[in-house]
């Protein structure tokens, strides 16, 4: 049985921002490979690079330098409509502010990516259920992202961030903006994520969150700074 | 006799030179007959019946006695409806007469234009052209409307205001649709983060445009309906006049129905447009 294609893996990807005062050099000859099912942290400084290295990974952004590779195929081929095609299925993002679509209710947020895809509205309906009650939230299917505390408004995103089963989900600090004990609550939640069998990445300055990875990477002024940590196995 | 009074009329402004002179009568021969517009029988306090003396002089030298015969509203005139109408009518041989005064023969003449009514329209054209070339120092221009009616609507006047109204209604709708889309950048940014299809947000943008620009077209063409008789009744009793200002006609709110749907979806669609070339991580950048 030959390995399985890993999700995504950079090969030397470097980005640089071209800006007015001279380029920015955000990303440095970085090379990961995330295999399916992985759970790997990254922590570093402010500015170190871990946001743009997080959007080179989910397709939002295309590097500079070097090759990335998203189940296969090469990213830097792709055109905008396809990246936003592989986003859309094989993707699930999490984010500090969690991003919500503050007119639609939490049902109506976690079901909008699902009609994007095409799902029929029967499964929909029964997949948008599931999800809900997977993260807790079940009873506030019609509430407005305004009417949930900051830890709900995560589990929707959560929740959305599953909907059309992805392989891989990436998280941006994503309890910058939560008190301890949701944030736990928040890990709980990734850890059974990653238990059900999708990859996570997860970028924080949480220590307890980042304990929680198999694998802990540590970033430095654009370079991934120690070989892979790699805690249990 | 009021008819054949107006089969042949001119105007005369005489302004402030209209006095009463109820004694005077007792010449020879009755008075002429005149037509006095409503504004100066108020003015003046005059009755129909009232014999005044009229002069083509400011001072009043040479006048004559004319016999108020009726009132008549003059036809509305948008190019001075801020003027006071004291005018009256009389027979062409009266005014002459009126006019070449051999005590002030060589005065200069007071009429300064003279609307001339012909009873066909459609001769207007035909009778300037030839008036110009026999008086080549009249100017001779044949108005948009024909008739006399009172309630003459100039087009002009009220395509000018039509004109500003939609310009100014553009502008803010564009306006409002270039602020609506900029609130929703981040938005937009999210949606393409999370993988929809441009094509899909454009289709929002377009249909919420289209729902903005209706209502706002059904609102502005029902705000104006309902409003216009308190706009008219207000500058028509500010300039006392019987001008129509606004008047909202099924062609009119249809035009603008037409004009504002498209303006609304194209402005909406142009909004999102400019924001969804840019690239995803910039409109989710604060
Ligand atoms: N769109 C951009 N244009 C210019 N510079 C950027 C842009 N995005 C990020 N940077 C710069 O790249 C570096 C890394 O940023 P980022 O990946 O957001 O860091 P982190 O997430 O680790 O705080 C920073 O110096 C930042 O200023
Ligand atoms: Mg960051």
């Amino acid at each position: 049985m030959s390995a399985p294609v890993a999700i995504v893996e950079a090969r030397g990807v470097g980005k640089v921002y071209p800006m007015p005062a001279g380029p920015v050099e955000a990303l440095r000859d970085v090379s990961l490979t995330v295999a399916p099912g992985e759970y790997v942290a990254i922590s570093g400084p402010s500015g170190c690079g871990k946001s743009t290295l997080l959007h080179l990974l989910g397709c939002v952004d295309t590097p500079t330098a070097g090759s990335l590779l998203f189940e296969g195929h090469p990213v830097r081929a792709m055109g905008e409509e396809e990246r936003s095609r592989i986003r859309l299925r094989r993707i699930g993002f999490v984010f500090q502010r969690f991003y919500l679509l503050p007119m639609l209710t939490a049902w109506e947020n976690v079901e909008l990516v699902q009609s994007e895809a095409g799902m029929p509205a029967a499964e929909r309906r029964a997949r948008t259920r599931e999800l809900l009650e997977y993260v807790g939230l079940g009873e506030r299917a019609g509430h407005r992202p305004s009417q949930l505390s900051g830890g709900e408004m995560q589990r929707v995103a959560i929740a959305r961030a599953l909907a059309n089963r992805p392989g891989l989900l990436l998280a941006d600090e994503p309890t910058g903006e939560l008190d301890d004990e949701t944030g736990e609550q928040i890990g709980d939640l990734f850890d059974r994520v990653n238990a059900d069998g999708t990859a996570l990445v997860i970028v924080t300055h949480n220590p307890a969150l980042a304990a929680r990875a198999r694998r802990r990477l540590a970033m430095r002024s654009g370079r991934l700074a120690a070989p892979s940590v790699v805690a249990g196995s | 006799m009021i008819a054949s009074l107006r089969r042949l009329f001119l105007v005369l402004a005489l302004v402030a030179s209209a006095r009463a002179a109820g004694a005077a009568a007792g010449a020879s021969d009755p008075p002429p007959d005149i037509l006095v517009s409503r504004g100066l029988m108020r003015e003046r306090g005059l009755s129909v019946g009232q014999i005044v003396m009229l002069s083509a002089d400011a001072r009043g030298a040479g006048a004559r006695p004319f016999r108020i015969a009726g009132v008549y509203e003059p036809t509305p005139d948008p190019s001075r409806f801020t003027a006071k109408r004291l005018e009256a009518r009389m027979h062409l041989p009266d005014l002459l007469g009126l006019t070449a005064d051999p005590g002030e023969a060589g005065a200069v003449d007071a009429v300064g234009a003279i609307n001339i009514g012909l009873k066909d329209p459609a001769d207007a054209g035909a009778f300037a052209r030839e008036l110009a070339a026999r008086a080549p120092a009249v100017s001779v221009v044949p108005t948009a409307a024909g008739g006399d009616e009172h309630f003459v609507i100039i087009e002009r006047f009220h395509m000018a205001i039509s004109v500003v109204t939609m310009i100014g209604s553009t502008a803010f709708l564009l306006a409002l649709m270039v602020i609506r889309a900029d609130e929703r950048r981040e938005i937009a940014g999210l949606l393409r983060l999370l993988g929809l299809r441009r094509r899909r947000i454009l289709l929002q943008a377009l249909l919420e445009g289209l729902c903005i620009a209706t209502a706002g077209a059904v609102f502005g063409v029902m705000f104006a309906a309902a409003t216009q008789g308190a706009v008219n009744a207000f500058f028509q009793w500010r300039y006392d006049t019987t001008l129509v200002f606004v008047r909202v006609t099924p062609a009119i709110a249809a035009r603008c129905v037409a004009l504002a749907l498209p303006l609304g979806v194209m402005a909406g669609l142009l909004a999102s447009w400019t924001l969804l070339r840019r690239p995803v991580l910039d409109l989710l950048r604060r």
